[in-house]
């Protein structure tokens, strides 16, 4: 806190859709990094409580929707009650898509916005006010993804959201003015259940264009958001891809 | 407007092929790689059969990817109808 000019590791970091997947994977990681971690998604696994429960002062947990921006706003006052003031925010809830743009309904690409693009601002709007009221520093990493960079049928509004999320990262970085690291990592396809509609044929063919030979594990995208909460670097503004070079 | 008879959608398949130059063969078991029915003339038909009942047929593309023959597209389009 005594250099003005570097922003100090999050001590306490707030991950929006830690239930499961990468998220839980980012939850679990962060915790046996010592920091205090929140999570929310709309339904709490078992997973998640058994974290909430082996490390009670650590952990909160709770069933928020993100699109609840009240809810979201009750939960994160709820967390600074009981862990302190949140320093990070890992923008990792949202939702898929595998439909082809002409046969998704308006209802379902306002959905897709709403969960992806619109609710992860809100959020990040409200943890920044609360930050910045209280002079502190902090770090945000959004999950974005390859999508927002390569063309994939079947997943036009969902990359419309992560081209927006990787977009909003980097004016947020200028806009912050380096009170804030603003960052996202842009996996490729991973196994999950939101990858989980991807046929075998479509799975198989992003291993043969991936030059080292494997879809992206969620514990290779895990040090990397590590590496942005916590370590003193200068990285800001910045999307950092991790898909074994499949999309370049 | 009412839901198109499998027939009627029989036809509408027939045209989107007939405009590419291709027939649509009238066994139900015809493969459709064989014939050259692709993805996006499955898009182009559904876009049809909307046009002519009056209402959006949207849906998800994992269940287009289990549609091998002539008769999955006829059984696929009568679901959407009657969902
Ligand atoms: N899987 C891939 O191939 C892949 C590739 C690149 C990037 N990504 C990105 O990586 C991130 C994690 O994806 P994943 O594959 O781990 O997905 P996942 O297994 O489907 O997990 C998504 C998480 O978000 C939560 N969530 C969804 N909607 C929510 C809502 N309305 N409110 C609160 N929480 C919500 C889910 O919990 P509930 O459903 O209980 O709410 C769950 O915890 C996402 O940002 C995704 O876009 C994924």
């Amino acid at each position: 806190m005594s250099d003005p000019t570097h922003v100090p590791p999050s001590k306490v970091v707030l991950v929006s859709g830690g239930s499961r997947g990468l998220g839980l994977a980012i939850v679990t990681d962060l915790i046996d990094s010592g920091v205090k971690v929140a999570a929310f998604a709309r339904t709490v696994t078992p997973e998640l409580t058994a974290l909430a429960e082996k490390y009670p002062d650590q952990v909160h947990v709770g069933p928020v929707d993100i699109n609840d921006e009240k809810a979201g706003q009750a939960f994160v006052k709820e967390v600074e009650g009981k862990l302190g003031p949140i320093d990070g925010i890992v923008n990792n809830a949202a939702v898929g898509q595998d439909s082809l743009h002409v046969h998704t309904s308006a209802e379902q690409i306002a959905n897709i916005i709403q969960t992806n693009l619109t609710a992860p601002l809100v959020l990040t709007r409200f943890v920044l006010r609360r930050m910045m009221a209280k002079g502190l520093k902090g770090r945000i990493v959004n999950v974005t993804s390859i999508c927002a960079q390569r063309g994939y049928p079947g997943l036009v509004a969902y990359s419309a959201t992560k081209g927006g999320m990787d977009a909003a990262t980097r004016s947020m970085a200028r806009e912050l003015g380096g009170r804030v690291l603003a960052n996202a990592v842009a996996p490729g396809f991973f196994a999950s259940e939101m990858s989980a509609v991807l046929g075998q044929t479509q799975l198989d063919q992003i291993v043969r264009r991936t030059p080292t030979g494997h879809l992206t594990e969620p514990e290779e995208v895990v040090p990397v958001v590590r590496m942005l909460l916590l370590e003193n670097t200068n990285i800001n503004g910045q999307v950092i891809v991790i898909d074994g070079a499949a999309g370049i | 407007m009412s839901e198109l008879t499998r027939d009627q959608i029989r036809d509408l398949m027939g045209e989107v092929m007939k405009a590419q130059g291709k027939v649509l063969p009238s066994d139900d078991s015809a493969d459709l790689r064989e014939i050259g029915f692709r993805s996006l003339d499955f898009s182009e038909l559904a876009l049809r059969v909307e046009d002519e009942i009056g209402d959006e047929l949207n849906f998800d593309a994992p269940g287009l990817r289990q549609i091998a023959k002539v008769g999955d597209v006829l059984d696929f389009i009568e679901q959407l109808q009657s969902a």
